[in-house]
């Protein structure tokens, strides 16, 4: 009876958690139902067929091309041993950390007439080259800034994967002659298949929430049909139905990602989990794999921060400095706390999903994530609108509180933090879940049949297991969060500024030199949380 | 066990309990006093010299600016949303199509004060004084000076003729000056005219279009076209660059305002209106006289290399070095009554 009880107190606090997170996605979903009007016509006469092209090229593409850098990656670092591996690491989660719009702004900023690329040939080689070759606004440009930007979502869940599964089946393989691509392709790919869709699918959901890149480069995509209703047409109702039939089609890859991934499992057969015994590159096969790593580091980190460094010595002492520890609190404050919040919930709604069989259990999680694939600021209506009802509900509480204000919470960081919780639950889940993925239920199993509870086997061998996985959660929201824009701007409460809103205010001003100061703050926090990341996990034998 | 699970919710709610306290134990005490001392700002315009006339308000006044700063129309849906419980009291922002969008859904009232109209013309205020203007801006041609003669340029319309084609920059139709500038045309021209200017231009460009303003004038001096319509305080600003790369290419172009002869420049104003369910109206109107005085309009134009909407305000020496110039004499309310029509139009004519 006990164990009964148990498992219902997980279930009640998993369902609470899952309906909380999807309470505001249901605002959207009944979207679908409001009667298309002459707008609606409009948008699907004359633009929704090139923005849905133009959409589905960026996420193909990007998709595609992140999985094989991110793998590659991975799997490089996983199984062979060469120059400057321990640094690149951790360094190639590093592009991670510089928002995808500030990466656009400033790739631009190089290629283009007056930036370095061109000025540099101009006067110094005497090349005057058609401006054409530079454009990098264009799709091909937006594809290489979201891959070169996203891939570490594919590289970091993949890494963790690689580097903490279980060596047998690699050597295995290797015993029975397989050669290195054959391993790569017939045995690494197969099994860590579940991490590369995982990441792949929030760069997917990434690039089709994103709309600060495309719209600076003038790409037209399902996002700019979004906004273009709701703020040149003023007509939400039609902006949120486009936000729906987006949110049909995530759901449509969610399906698709589990028929990928199967029914198999691959957990761990024994005791003990050995990291992979890594191969000695030599020669020209270890100076490749170097400098594959570099120059992925340079294009997604190096080359953006030194341009960046550049233009904060421009402006440096033009920009107001003194309020810049107050941003640095501020988005150190609610990355942490919203990430925190991220995990504790991945971890509850993850293990119900490991506790009850059948097919809702599984899938009830998955619908968490859909926040992720919707416009931030379609979420923040959303989220506004439930948080009002709320306020007024609670209006009679806040006046015996003595709260001269029928506006209380909505006014208040929580507002803003929920959002973020709804926004990235996604990134923290899949971190969780390919987690519990791997260490399977064989040793819960056994601690449960050894007499022990459900939550104490949870607190004893479940997370301790799962270190790795719930800190790469809990970091890869925190970047996340830090680097957040929609959101912020518009849920935030009054005087309350962060990192990230500076950048992007400067940024929309066309006025980007200035946000480089923001900008740089962002990436050292990021990369300060990833060298503590790097740090904590890196326990491998030298 | 389950102990553990408890504690680590109730954790995470006093965390949740705590920020929100910190942020609205503020609010109340001042709600509660008599005569309230603050005033809520929600802001479309964010440059810092905003934030130090915000303190200098305060120090002459002794109210205190509240200020939540976003982009236009995600602030009105919030404005919106919040309904009568709302606790703006100013809504501040670029462009006059969606100031007229915020009286439209009935988001502010019409406030009167003699120093208002002292300070601001009334073509610069709305008809029934719900938003009144405070900085100008003009939407004007940028033209490459080695290629292309002032003479040779005239008015917005005769852009569209053949001896343009693919010698025109402009940005894309998401863009809201650009939503202005058709809005105008419309109400000028009329609808028809409107569109076939909207589709010849399109038929001219140099190149599909793409990034911001001062992208524009960079693509002239790159040579991909010849002349670019944009806002007058980009240019400004590229003269002004940190980056003395900006500076070269910006003294390459020239300045021209359009149709001066016929129905003039378009402009637009960056402008504020009271919010109607204001709890603090008189420091919302207070806050309205001082930024349109003639010592704020100084800094609060100049910052942005825009022209001050009050008269008794010389504009800039670098503005005043342009000249003066014909403005378009429509409604501003206007622009906001055609910005759909205008989106629609762009959407058909295929203006990316």
């Amino acid at each position: 009876m006990k164990r009964m009880a148990n498992l219902n107190s997980w279930t009640v606090l998993a369902g609470i958690i899952i309906i909380l997170l999807f309470l505001p996605n249901l605002t959207i979903i009944s979207g679908i139902f409001t009667p298309s009007n002459e707008n609606w016509e409009h948008m699907k006469e004359f633009v929704l067929t090139t923005y849905i092209k133009n959409s589905f090229i960026l996420i193909v593409f990007t998709a595609v091309l992140t999985i094989i850098i991110g793998s590659s990656l991975a799997w490089m670092i996983a199984q062979y041993q060469f120059p400057f591996r321990r640094f690149l690491k951790w360094a190639l989660i590093l592009p991670l950390s510089i928002p995808p719009f500030i990466g656009a702004y400033t790739y631009h900023g190089i290629v283009n007439y007056t930036g370095v690329v061109q000025t540099t040939l101009r006067e110094h080689f005497g090349l005057e080259l058609n401006p054409g070759y530079f454009d990098i606004m264009n799709l091909p440009g937006a594809i290489f800034i979201y891959t070169i930007f996203l891939y570490p979502y594919v590289y970091t869940i993949t890494r963790v994967f690689l580097s903490q599964q279980s060596a047998s089946l690699v050597e295995s393989a290797r015993v029975l002659g397989k050669g290195p691509w054959q391993v790569f392709f017939q045995v690494v790919i197969p099994v860590s298949r579940v991490s590369i869709i995982g990441g792949a699918s929030l760069v997917i959901l990434e690039v089709l929430n994103d709309y600060g890149v495309v719209k600076y480069y003038g790409i037209q995509t399902f996002s700019t049909a979004i906004f273009q209703t709701w703020f040149g047409l003023g007509d939400i109702d039609s902006a949120i139905k486009l936000a729906a039939s987006l949110m049909g089609f995530v759901i449509i890859i969610l399906m698709l990602e589990k028929v990928l991934r199967g029914r198999r499992q691959y957990s761990y057969s024994t005791t003990k989990v050995r990291p992979l015994p890594r191969i000695q590159l030599k020669g020209a096969k270890a100076f490749f794999a170097s400098s594959y790593g570099f120059i992925i580091l340079s294009l997604g980190f190096c080359i953006p921060v030194l341009q960046l460094m550049d233009w904060l010595i421009l402006t440096f002492g033009k920009i107001p400095m003194e309020e810049f520890l107050i941003y640095v609190k501020n988005s150190v404050l609610v990355a942490g706390i919203s990430a925190t919040c991220i995990v504790v919930f991945a971890l509850i709604v993850g293990n119900f999903g490991r506790l009850v069989h059948g097919k809702i259990s599984k899938l009830l999680p998955k619908l968490t994530i859909l926040g992720y694939s919707i416009p931030g600021a379609v979420i923040a209506v959303a989220v506004v609108t439930a948080f009002i009802a709320l306020d007024r509900f609670l209006a009679p509480l806040y006046q015996v509180l003595s709260a001269n204000s029928t506006l209380v919470l909505s006014v208040s960081l929580v507002m803003l933090i929920t959002a973020y919780i709804i926004r990235f639950f996604a990134i923290g889940y899949n971190s969780i879940e390919s987690g519990y993925d791997k260490i399977g239920t064989d040793f819960r199993d056994a601690s449960r049949s050894l007499g022990v509870g459900l939550t104490k086997t949870f607190f004893k061998v479940d997370v301790p297991m799962m270190k790795g996985a719930i800190i790469s959660g809990f970091i890869l929201v925190f970047i996340d969060i830090l680097k957040e824009i929609p959101l912020t701007l518009i849920l935030r409460p009054f005087n309350f500024d962060t990192l990230s809103t500076k950048a992007f205010q400067y940024a929309s001003d066309e006025k980007i030199m200035e946000a480089s100061q923001a900008s740089l703050l962002i990436i050292s926090l990021s990369a300060i949380a990833i060298v503590i990341f790097n740090k904590f996990l890196d326990k491998e034998p030298k | 066990m389950k102990k553990a699970l408890y504690i680590i919710l109730t954790f995470a709610l006093v965390i949740l309990a705590a920020c929100s306290n910190d942020t609205t134990t503020k609010d109340t005490t001042n709600n509660n006093t008599k005569e309230s001392k603050e005033v809520n700002l929600y802001t479309a315009r964010h440059y810092d010299v905003d934030d130090e006339l915000y303190a200098k308000f305060e120090a002459e006044t002794g109210i205190k600016v509240n200020v939540i700063k976003g982009e236009a129309d995600e602030l009105l849906e919030r404005i919106k949303r919040e309904g009568d419980a709302t606790q703006a009291d100013l809504f501040l922002t670029a462009d006059a199509g969606r100031l007229f969008r915020a009286k439209d859904e009935g988001l502010l009232q019409a406030v009167s004060s003699d120093v208002l109209d002292e300070q601001i013309p009334a073509n610069f205020q709305d008809k029934d004084q719900m938003w009144y203007g405070l900085t100008k801006r003009a939407r004007v041609m940028i033209y490459n000076k080695e290629t292309v003669k002032p003479e040779e340029l005239s008015t917005y319309e005769a852009l569209t003729e053949d001896k343009w084609k693919g010698r025109i920059l402009i940005r894309g139709s998401e863009n809201v000056y650009n939503q202005s500038l058709l809005a105008s045309f419309i109400e000028i021209n009329g609808e028809e005219n409107a569109k076939e200017w909207a589709s010849g231009l399109v038929a001219n460009f140099a190149r599909d279009p793409e990034g911001g303003d001062r992208d524009q004038a960079k693509a002239i001096v790159a040579g991909i076209g010849d002349v670019a319509i944009m806002n007058t305080y980009y240019f400004g600003q590229m003269l002004n660059s940190e980056d003395p790369e900006e500076v070269k290419v910006a003294q390459k172009l020239g300045v021209f305002f359009p149709n001066q002869e016929t129905t003039g420049t378009h402009v637009n104003v960056s402008g504020a209106g009271v919010v109607k369910t204001s709890k603090n109206k008189e420091n919302a109107i207070k806050l309205l006289e001082f930024l349109s005085s003639p010592e704020s309009q100084i800094t609060f134009a100049e910052a942005n290399y825009e022209y001050p909407v009050n008269k008794s305000v010389e504009p800039s020496e670098l503005l005043k070095s342009w000249g003066e110039f014909k403005e378009q004499e429509i409604p501003l309310s206007t622009l906001g009554e055609n910005n759909a029509k205008s989106i629609l139009i762009f959407n058909e004519v295929g203006w990316k």
